[in-house]
């Protein structure tokens, strides 16, 4: 099967991208079983015992040790891990302790919920964040360059939860009330039914991501904007259009995607704390509520589900760094 | 002794009714006391001056602190707080407090008659039915009882109802039902009022259709996020509710909460924190409600484990705490000072034991006589309710003044093995009168008994037994007053305040009672969301 690649613009380079992306899915499996293996150890080592944590003051030993009989808590942790990784690779994520349900059922709708806020989140703070970096490279220390930068430096120093807080008071508490300050989306609602209330998450995210993308945007098309081929462009007469769309900006996105993957993976767990501020009902609500309960299958369940966004994120912008890179594309 | 595994939250806010103080009211003093409307529904505490008379109708939505997946519903258990908002909305009880912390017969029964001291005998109201129009009927009471008595079920209310006979619960007729104590017992009024004892019909499970005889029934309910509540068309209180529909929102985080309150999103929130009231009370549109509870996080000191068995250190320890202060510490003031007795609103609680001060030479001069000069101490404490753990640490710190070293262990574990085993820990407790209060936590046979009370030489469990027996009311205080006694001089006891329930409300709602000694947030969720209305 294994296929020779063969000389640029040959055949060879599609069926080079193809085996690329499939060897990267190989290794995106194996980074997710060795993701839940310590997923799992780690909710081992949490703090406080999740039969303790349901029964509470009622703890007695008795109701302890019936209650961890119940959970499975007496098996031997590779038993455990076992059944509950031979579950996952069924779609069955195994039953939450404390709602006594199956946790597929418990996080359905969430799922939903903050898959739909971060990729309204992300469908908006990639293009521009591209836009904003590559033109404030192009107008470097000219004052658009300078209020970006230094907006930039703020919004990246500030975390996601003092912004949504500022943002909260601001446009719906103290100074202004034209938005909702919480998200309030009815069970079997979906957040798109009302899109005036996911304004000020949406926003929070954005102004999470964007700095970092924007930042290295822009250094990213500086460098590429002083590199020999693109002067070379330039020598040659070509439009400065066209050296900026076909030389300058596909060489400087390379970079970025990384970093744009790396920051999409982060909304996912920033979006733990957003969702947390704004009483959205996502996953971030439910990875609280379950810390807190002790609910060792939704916190397994969420925690792959982040580790699997990380992978495909980053699976994602390899895939999309090789094919906006000449160079990398033609040497698989 | 069956209680509930999360009988901790329940407690934070359950109601203790006073059966004595009603008998006191309705002048009975011996033999077969008589509960019996009408009464006035509502004590004195004043209605909000919001101005505007009842408007019916509108969506009235109310954001509870907490909550989760753990969320329930069900007539007579509570997990989080949010299960109690939802609870009171679809569930009655058969005699209700009223805003002064007195049982009235404005429930589902008629009359509750104590014709024994091991009989009682309960007569409903007629014309009750329930969401889904069938009639209220004695079935519908024996199988409530029955259901709370039982042991699996893991109810709140079991632990009340120990002396009834599950299987001694006579139908009289349709509206007459007879309970046939397995011992004498004085406070079965005051479990029946206990707002988790609610009445549900013949063959109600929490897994079934949740059908009560309350103002509101249920339309929809996911846990950890919210349910709606729809008016009850057949409700038996006629004219009432106002409310088409009730709202009930979960907030894991108390600051999106009043960012909900203050943009408008929700009409009215539990438990506003102290740093927040004044945002609240600067918006004009905005009303603070305080009620004045008594739940109480006390410091347990277990009067038979070194070195608190000897009473001196015990007395020594109580007068290391400066109430005042700790009160505005932990609660900002929102509570009142207390005088290491619990239940302040039992018409037998003895106000006229003198308030205890600090007095740090006393203490001293104690530790100093019983030998333990120096001392050093571990006390064991868990963020298991608000204010738990700043107890602690400001008991520790009060402490130094007196040359006592207080090492504190904030324990995620605390409610687990070491629990009611250790010499020095804290807790916390809701409102209960005086004796289903020793009942869960002042009697060796009692579930929770931190403080390993009463001494062995004590005439304390005879005194219990014989409040129980004891019908006349005020020969019933003057034993409990005995027992208090104990309890102020030798007790394990330090119980530094109890705080306030502090919540905030939209005033275009009105019918809120300020000040009410209702024990559950917002004047008891508006007595089931049936007194409050949006104002014209």
């Amino acid at each position: 099967m294994l296929e020779r690649p063969g000389p640029a613009g040959g055949p060879a380079r599609t069926g080079g991208i193809r085996l690329f992306i499939l060897r990267r899915i190989l290794q995106g499996l194996l980074v997710l079983v060795l993701v839940s293996i310590v997923v799992f150890a780690a909710t081992q080592a949490l703090p406080g015992d999740p039969a303790r944590a349901i029964l509470g003051r009622g703890a007695t030993p008795a109701s302890l040790a019936a209650l961890r009989d119940q959970l499975h808590l007496n098996q031997p942790k590779v038993v455990q891990y076992l059944t509950w990784a031979g579950g996952l690779l069924h779609g069955d994520a195994g039953r939450s302790f404390a709602a006594q349900e199956p946790v597929s059922k418990l996080l359905g709708d969430r799922i939903v919920n903050t898959a739909f806020l971060l990729l309204v989140s992300g469908v908006i703070s990639i293009p521009l964040s591209i836009f904003i970096g590559a033109y404030a490279a192009l107008w470097r220390d000219r004052p658009f360059d300078v209020v970006t930068s230094l907006a930039t430096l703020v919004f990246a120093a500030l975390p996601e939860f003092v912004v949504g807080v500022a943002l909260v008071v601001l446009f719906a508490t103290t100074v202004f009330h034209f938005l909702p300050a919480i998200t309030l989306i009815p069970p079997g609602g979906r957040p798109w039914d009302q899109p005036i209330a996911i304004i000020l998450p949406t926003l929070t995210l954005v102004l999470a991501v964007t700095p970092y993308v924007v930042r290295i945007m822009r250094a990213s098309m500086v460098e590429v904007l002083e590199s020999d081929y693109v002067e070379m462009a330039r020598l040659k007469g070509l439009p400065e259009r066209i050296v900026l769309r076909r030389h300058a900006l596909p060489n400087a996105l390379g970079p970025t995607f990384q970093v744009i993957a790396i920051n999409l993976a982060y909304l996912a767990g920033g979006v733990i704390v957003v969702e947390y501020i704004f009483n959205y009902a996502g996953i971030g609500g439910a990875l609280r509520d379950a810390v807190f309960n002790r609910d060792l299958p939704v916190v397994q369940a969420i925690a792959m589900i982040i580790a699997g966004l990380y992978v495909a994120l980053n699976l994602l912008a390899d895939i999309a760094t090789i094919l906006v890179t000449p160079r990398l594309r033609t040497r698989l | 002794m069956a209680d509930t595994p999360m009988e901790r939250l329940g407690d934070l806010t359950a109601s203790t009714l006073t059966r004595r103080r009603l008998l006191i009211n309705a002048g009975v003093l011996a033999g077969g006391a008589m509960l019996a409307g009408p009464l006035a529904a509502c004590g004195t505490s004043s209605p909000n001056a919001a101005g505007g008379s009842p408007k019916r109708g509108g969506n009235f939505r109310l954001g509870v602190t907490g909550g989760g997946s753990g969320d329930i519903i069900d007539g007579q258990k509570i997990v989080t707080k949010p299960d109690q908002a939802r609870l009171v909305a679809g569930f009655e009880t058969l005699l209700e407090y009223d805003t002064n912390y007195k049982l009235q017969t404005t429930g589902l029964a008629e009359s509750v008659t104590q014709d024994a001291p091991d009989k009682w005998t309960i007569k409903l109201k007629s014309g009750i039915t329930f969401h889904n129009g069938k009639p209220l009927t004695s079935d519908d009471v024996i199988y409530s009882l029955q259901r709370i008595s039982d042991p699996k079920q893991g109810l709140f209310g079991t632990a009340g109802l120990n002396s009834v006979d599950p299987n001694n619960i006579k139908k009289v007729d349709d509206r007459t039902v007879t309970l046939n104590l397995k011992q004498a017992d004085s406070t079965i009024g005051d479990q029946l009022g206990q707002y988790y004892n609610g009445i549900v019909p013949v063959g109600y499970t929490r897994a079934g259709e949740q059908i009560g005889t309350g103002a509101y029934k249920v339309q929809s309910f996911t846990k950890g996020q919210q349910s709606v509540h729809v008016r009850n068309t057949n409700y038996w209180r006629s004219g009432l509710p106002y409310f088409d529909t009730v709202t009930i929102i979960d907030f894991p985080d108390v600051a999106a909460q009043v960012n909900a309150l203050l943009s408008g999103q929700i009409d009215a929130m539990t438990d506003i924190p102290a740093a927040q009231i004044n945002v609240v009370k600067s918006h004009s549109n905005l009303a603070i409600l305080e009620g004045q509870g008594a739940d109480w996080r006390p410091l347990c000191m277990a009067i038979d484990m070194p070195p608190f068995d000897d009473v001196k250190v015990r007395q020594a320890m109580r007068l290391i705490v400066d109430r005042n202060a700790m009160l505005q510490q932990v609660f900002s003031g929102h509570g009142r000072i207390a005088n290491d007795l619990y239940s302040p609103f039992d018409p037998a609680y003895d106000s006229s034991l003198p308030q205890r001060h600090q007095d740090i030479a006393q203490a001293k001069s104690l530790l100093h006589s019983a030998g333990k000069d120096n001392l050093v101490v571990d006390l064991h404490t868990t963020d298991g309710a608000a204010g738990m753990v700043d107890s602690a640490n400001i008991f520790a710190s009060q402490a130094k003044a007196a040359g006592v070293t207080v090492n504190v262990h904030n324990d995620p574990n605390y409610y687990g093995d070491q629990y009611l085993k250790l010499a020095f820990s804290v807790d916390f407790w809701g409102t209960r009168n005086f004796l289903p209060q020793v009942a869960n936590g002042s009697i060796p046979t009692a579930p929770y008994n931190e403080c390993h009370w009463p001494p062995k030489d004590s005439n304390y469990i005879s005194l219990y037994q014989d409040a129980l027996k004891e019908v006349n009311a005020s020969k019933r205080a003057d034993i409990i007053h005995q027992m208090q006694k104990l309890e102020y001089d030798q007790g394990g006891y330090i119980i530094p305040m109890f705080n306030n329930l502090v919540d905030a409300y939209a005033t275009k709602v009105g019918g809120f009672n300020n000040g009410s000694k209702a024990t559950l947030n917002l004047d008891s969720f508006g007595h089931g969301y049936r007194s409050i209305y949006f104002t014209a």
